[in-house]
């Protein structure tokens, strides 16, 4: 029997050529950006004098529910997600404060456009989801010393999602009486901030309530397929 | 009368009595033509493409006065300050030099902002001129709207980063907090993988203005001619007074020096594809010589002389070969494309452009190598053939 050494050239090129066309795959992918406290061994001492230690926690939207989550997100907040910093694969990341090993509160800050560039808008809550602390990191402003001041801060100390409930995010409107329409603007020539500010608070409420405190404030009509699976580490 | 028989025919009958054989052989040849064109045409595009990277660096030389911190980076490093100035005046002097293609000036200006962070931040702003920095950055591309309209207006161009960061986009206002001063957003950059993603541009006239530094700048870019010596031009712009010159020297030559490595790869590579033709061919040609000995045999014994023999068995290889480059180019130009993405997709690096380059004369020049090595590798079957005594092989048909 004669093997023709003609055909083992051929079909090894063929063979080879096929192999490295299957190798035609990944793109680079760009992460979405995140919140990230400048300085957090500071800034959680700052937040929380008692603290003896803090955990940070990475989640997304995306790995924790997808789209189901974000939709349900945008609903309770009442404006759809957009531009950068909104998109379903944005990292947030969850600073778990400790006490001798006991969590006693969290900070997680959210990204919103201003008028002039974002803000970065971080909260301190309790385990119950009160907030006890307020931090503008970053807000491009002419009014932005009165924005930053405490005093503003201070207005939210107390308040939890319950009272964002009614507070309309596209109008800045919230129902006369509640606390949310309580908050009083310091800058009044700086109300696309003031309003982009209450935006980031009450998505960064939803976000805690979503990811850390098991869905708290959902009411049962908010969630017609029934609450995810409840928060764990990613 | 009895019609004379032509070797060609004979030649022709014979490729046509085995075609499997003569169909494979002519695929292997055809994918060999193939590798040797499409490396012929990728040492071409790939060098040209990383010209053309090279020309999209923009400027290799960048010209600051002494001291100057010249990068984004380091001017925070510093707290936005320690920046010192050229005169404007320079860029003639620089312009002087024949190595020099283009300039372009630039200003490099640092506000503090007291509410970035819990102590404040640096934002630091380039002011550059519509007019020559695009022509130098052509690898920029934009995501949204474009460069300045207005070379005097107030107007910004946000790196990919840096309008992620202030959550920017076209038609959006920008506020520089120590002077008051609001640019409007007419551009987004696309990312880029360079500082320049970082860095937020408005007009140099505006900054200058702005800032209270007419008729100065914090760096001149000089694109250098790409024959030129850089170090020699460098040394040169060494004598202007209280600069100090940061070259990309380094990286064009090592940009060449990987040219040179893939012309080298490539060759070598092409010289196996030509190995590998040419083994098909003297095996097909071979095999059918001595399937056909007897043949030959009879032929010669009606007449045929060892010229006759010869040309017929060169004639089937020169088909032979002729068909399968033809199908190599045709799977070349047809395939290009393809390939281009191929070899991008197996480099780590690649430059921007078309990587595979093939014209008419390449294509011929490829006909012509594959029909040069065909020729060669015939010599030795058609020479056996010729060789054949008529009446040895009609013998041994009896053994």
């Amino acid at each position: 029997m004669r093997i023709d050494s003609n055909v083992s050239p051929v079909w090894g090129a063929v063979a080879a050529a096929a192999a490295l066309f299957v190798l035609l795959a990944a793109r680079p992918l760009f992460p979405a950006v995140g919140c990230d406290l400048n300085d957090p061994d500071r800034d959680v001492k700052r937040l929380f004098p008692e603290s003896t230690g803090y955990k940070t926690v990475y989640v997304s939207i995306d790995r924790r529910g997808g789209r189901e989550l974000l939709r349900r997100i945008e609903e309770r907040l009442g404006d759809p997600f957009k531009g950068l910093y909104e998109t379903i694969d944005v990292p947030y990341t969850m600073y778990h404060v400790l006490k001798d090993g006991n969590i006693i509160g969290y900070i997680h800050g959210v990204n919103q456009k201003g008028r002039y560039g974002g803000l970065q808008v971080f909260l301190a809550v309790d385990p119950e989801g009160t907030v006890r602390g307020f931090y503008i990191q970053k807000l491009t402003s002419r009014q932005a010393s009165l924005l930053r001041d405490a005093a503003f801060g201070r207005q939210f100390a107390g308040l939890n999602l319950g009272d964002f409930f009614a507070y309309d995010v596209r109008t800045g409107s919230a129902p006369a009486g509640s606390r949310a329409a309580g908050i009083t603007n310091p800058a009044s020539e700086a109300g696309d901030d003031f309003r982009a500010i209450l935006r980031a608070v009450k998505k960064n409420l939803i976000l805690i309530d979503e990811f850390l405190l098991g869905n708290k404030f959902l009411p049962p009509s908010a969630a017609p397929g029934g609450p995810l699976p409840s928060p764990r580490a990613d | 009368m009895a019609k004379k028989i032509s070797i060609y025919e004979v030649a022709a009958k014979n490729l046509l009595r085995k075609k499997t054989r003569s169909a494979l052989t002519v695929l292997g040849i055809g994918l060999s033509a193939w590798v040797l064109l499409s490396l012929l045409g990728f040492n071409r595009g790939y060098e040209a493409a990383l010209n053309k990277d090279i020309d999209n660096l923009g400027f290799q030389v960048l010209v600051t006065a002494k001291g100057c911190p010249y990068e984004a980076a380091t001017l925070m490093l510093k707290g936005g300050t320690g920046l010192r100035y050229l005169d404007e005046s320079v860029e003639r002097d620089i312009k002087k030099n024949p190595e020099v293609e283009e300039t372009t000036p630039m200003l490099m200006q640092a506000v503090f902002d007291p509410n970035k962070g819990e102590s404040g931040g640096i934002s630091a702003y380039l002011g550059v001129d519509p007019s020559t920095f695009p022509g130098m950055k052509a690898y920029l591309e934009f995501r949204q709207g474009a460069w300045f309209t207005d070379p005097e207006g107030y107007e910004a161009v946000l790196g990919y980063e840096a309008a992620e960061l202030e959550q920017r986009e076209v038609g959006d206002l920008l506020l520089i907090p120590e002077k008051d001063i609001e640019f409007k957003v007419v551009g987004v950059l696309a990312r880029s993988g360079t500082q320049d993603d970082g860095t937020i541009f408005v007009p140099i006239r505006t900054l200058q203005r702005e800032f209270g530094q007419e008729g100065r700048v914090t760096a001149m870019g000089v694109k250098v001619d790409k024959e030129a010596d850089i170090v020699a031009l460098e040394n040169k712009l060494y004598d202007l007074p209280d600069v100090q010159v940061v070259s990309m020297a380094q990286v064009k030559q090592t940009i060449m020096g990987l040219v040179s490595t893939a012309k080298v790869m490539v060759l070598s590579i092409a010289l196996i594809a030509i190995l590998i033709a040419m083994l098909g061919v003297v095996n097909t040609i071979l095999m059918s010589v001595i399937e056909r000995t007897q043949e030959i045999g009879i032929i010669k014994s009606m007449g045929a002389m060892p010229g006759d023999v010869f040309r017929m068995i060169w004639t089937e290889t020169i088909v032979l070969c002729l068909l399968g480059g033809a199908l190599g180019v045709g799977l070349s130009l047809a395939l290009a494309e393809g390939t281009d993405v191929l070899i991008r997709s197996l480099l780590p690096y690649t430059p921007t452009g078309g990587l595979i380059v093939v014209d008419l004369g390449l294509a011929l020049l490829t006909l012509a190598v594959i029909l040069g090595v065909g020729l060669v590798s015939g010599v030795y079957p058609a020479w056996r053939a010729a060789r054949v005594r008529p009446l040895e092989s009609i013998r041994s048909e009896g053994d």
